[in-house]
């Protein structure tokens, strides 16, 4: 709040002063008062009108700042409230009460909103695991009864599918629904491994993995499905007529562990690189190839967000992809072991 | 023959379940009723329990908590829940091993044969017919000459004799190589197995492993 603003806000009840003055003092000379008393009194009304305006200002001054100061500083400006102490000033009361009023209003709002999704995202949970019944009953059925190979295929992409619906609300949600512990690299990949087998083999893609023993610090469930959405990527995106593979690739280092997948698929163009893993982002791939939702690799990235693992996509159209997780150690946990 | 027992509420999955151990020379127990699971599990004593977690009265990990208590039967959680959360509260409690449905049948066959192989003392040296084989060597030996397999001729030629008499498909032999984690292809397969079958012949076992076309391989 700045005197000059609030003097011309003010600026009608200094006109409204100063006319009153003149009629005053017009009325003082035409009484022919002696100059001495007209002089005394309106030394006494001009000062008595600067302190009141003073004393006002102030007042206000020091309510405001501190509302647009701390709306400023919060990073949820709408706790503003709970900052600032009741004002001694009429409009300022009016004021605290509407945005204490609003406050509420839109909290209860903002409850019934969350509670919703909360029990939205409760009810997918449990849909998914009733739907997977049925899907891993077909599935031993099919393997039971006259096996067939292009059943199995597209079960395991009814699943997967499913499995996108369930990490892409355990992902978005606030609730913490991952669990950090030391994982065996190598257990993982064979589990990758062992649920694409079939795509896998399939597509002729050969699948070439380092033989090490490496630990992280990760949720092995949210890792395996990260992963499978880069394989299953790999497998949409082959190259054809070509021996095409997917190389994993892990290296240990000082403070960190990289894991590495290449691919010799089609790749990703530069101009859509950067926007790959973007919400419902589809690339010239995605549009060209087969259709693709763009969700798998938004989700992806949400995931590594959260269990703080660093993911990163190199790509050379027509030659290879290249996506690289970075996982930090922390010796804290060493510690606690 | 092992007995399987299997603590499951839906009726359709256990009846599928049931039919893929017997078709692999289990015996397959289905739990019915599960007011009285406890005491059910520790009358019949099976060699193997397969839990899913959502199941009435006491659910699964519960159940598991209060088994373990008195028996150390293995269990293998086979539960539609997927979340570390869970699986690292199963194991805890004592669970053997943890599948999330849906689950491929050639995975749970190896993870229920890989628990029953390690109750059991282990073995190092098995014999077939006139053939000894050395697991930790990785060996052969047919009266006095012997040979070397590698690892990968090793998996295929251990499977097919865990599965003797039995046809073996090329599905089931690449899933278990894959769990060891060799991660091969189709060529490969075929040139291991065409070269296991030299191997065998240098040492005068020829014919040994037969091919059933459209079907896969029978060791006999």
């Amino acid at each position: 709040m700045n005197f000059y603003d609030y003097f011309k806000d003010k600026f009608y009840q200094f006109i409204l002063t100063f006319i009153c003055y003149a009629i005053i003092l017009i009325i003082f000379f035409a009484f022919k008062i002696d100059i001495g008393i007209i002089i005394s009194t309106f030394f006494i009304l001009i000062n008595l009108f600067i302190v009141s305006i003073l004393i006002d200002y102030f007042r206000k001054k020091k309510f405001y700042d501190t509302l647009l100061k701390n709306i400023d500083k919060l990073d949820k400006s709408y706790l503003v409230l709970e900052t600032i102490s009741k004002p001694n000033f009429y409009e300022g009361e009016l004021l605290y009460q509407a945005l204490y009023d609003i406050n509420k209003s839109m909290s209860e709002n903002v409850k019934t909103i969350y509670q919703q999704s909360k029990e939205f995202k409760e009810y997918i949970e449990l849909w998914i695991h009733e739907i997977k019944i049925p899907l891993s009953t077909l599935n031993l059925i099919n393997n039971s009864h006259n096996y067939d190979r292009r059943i199995k295929i597209q079960l395991k992409r009814i699943n997967d599918y499913v499995e996108q619906v369930l990490y892409y609300s355990r992902s978005e949600n606030a609730s913490k629904d991952y669990l950090i512990r030391s994982v065996d690299l190598s257990t993982i990949i064979r589990n990758v491994g062992l649920k694409s087998i079939d795509d896998l083999l399939e597509n002729k893609m050969n699948f070439i993995v380092d033989k090490v023993k490496i630990k992280v610090l990760t949720d092995s469930k949210w890792l395996e499905f990260i992963l499978e959405q880069i394989i299953n990527n790999s497998i949409k995106y082959k190259k054809d007529n070509v021996d095409s593979y997917i190389k994993i690739e892990v290296n240990d280092e000082k403070n960190k562990t990289i894991l590495t997948i290449l691919d010799n698929g089609i790749g990703i163009k530069e101009s859509d690189l950067k926007q790959v893993m973007n919400k419902s982002f589809t690339g010239e791939n995605g549009r060209g190839k087969s259709k693709s939702t763009g969700m798998g690799l938004y989700i992806v990235k949400n995931m590594c967000e959260k269990l703080s693992h660093k993911i990163e996509i190199e790509s050379k159209e027509n030659e290879y992809t290249k996506v690289i997780i970075t996982f930090f150690k922390n010796n804290y946990y060493d510690v606690l072991n | 023959m092992k007995k399987i027992m299997i603590v499951e509420d839906d009726k359709i999955m256990c009846d599928e379940l049931a039919k893929l151990l017997s078709n692999n020379n289990f015996d397959p127990i289905i739990l019915h009723d599960f007011s009285n699971s406890l005491n059910e599990i520790l009358k019949c004593l099976p060699d193997l329990i397969l839990l899913d977690i959502n199941i009435p009265f006491m659910n699964g990990e519960m159940l598991l908590k209060e088994l373990r208590k008195k028996s150390n039967i293995p269990v293998i959680m086979l539960t539609s829940s997927n979340s570390e959360i869970d699986e690292a509260l199963s194991i805890s409690f004592g669970a053997d091993d943890y599948i999330s449905k849906p689950f491929n049948s050639n995975i749970l066959l190896l993870r229920i044969g890989a628990i029953l192989r390690r109750m059991e003392v282990p073995v190092n040296l098995i014999t077939y017919k006139d053939l000894r084989i050395n697991l930790t060597k990785c060996t052969l030996n047919n009266n006095g000459i012997e040979i070397e397999l590698t690892k990968n001729e090793m998996i295929v030629f251990r499977y097919l004799l865990n599965h003797k008499n039995k046809i073996v498909t090329r599905d089931e032999l690449m899933t278990d190589l894959w769990n060891n984690n060799e991660f091969i292809n189709d060529n490969a397969l075929t040139v291991n197995i065409s070269r296991l079958r030299s191997k065998l012949k240098s040492i005068n076992c020829n014919g040994y492993i037969k091919t059933r076309k459209g079907m896969g391989y029978i060791l006999s």
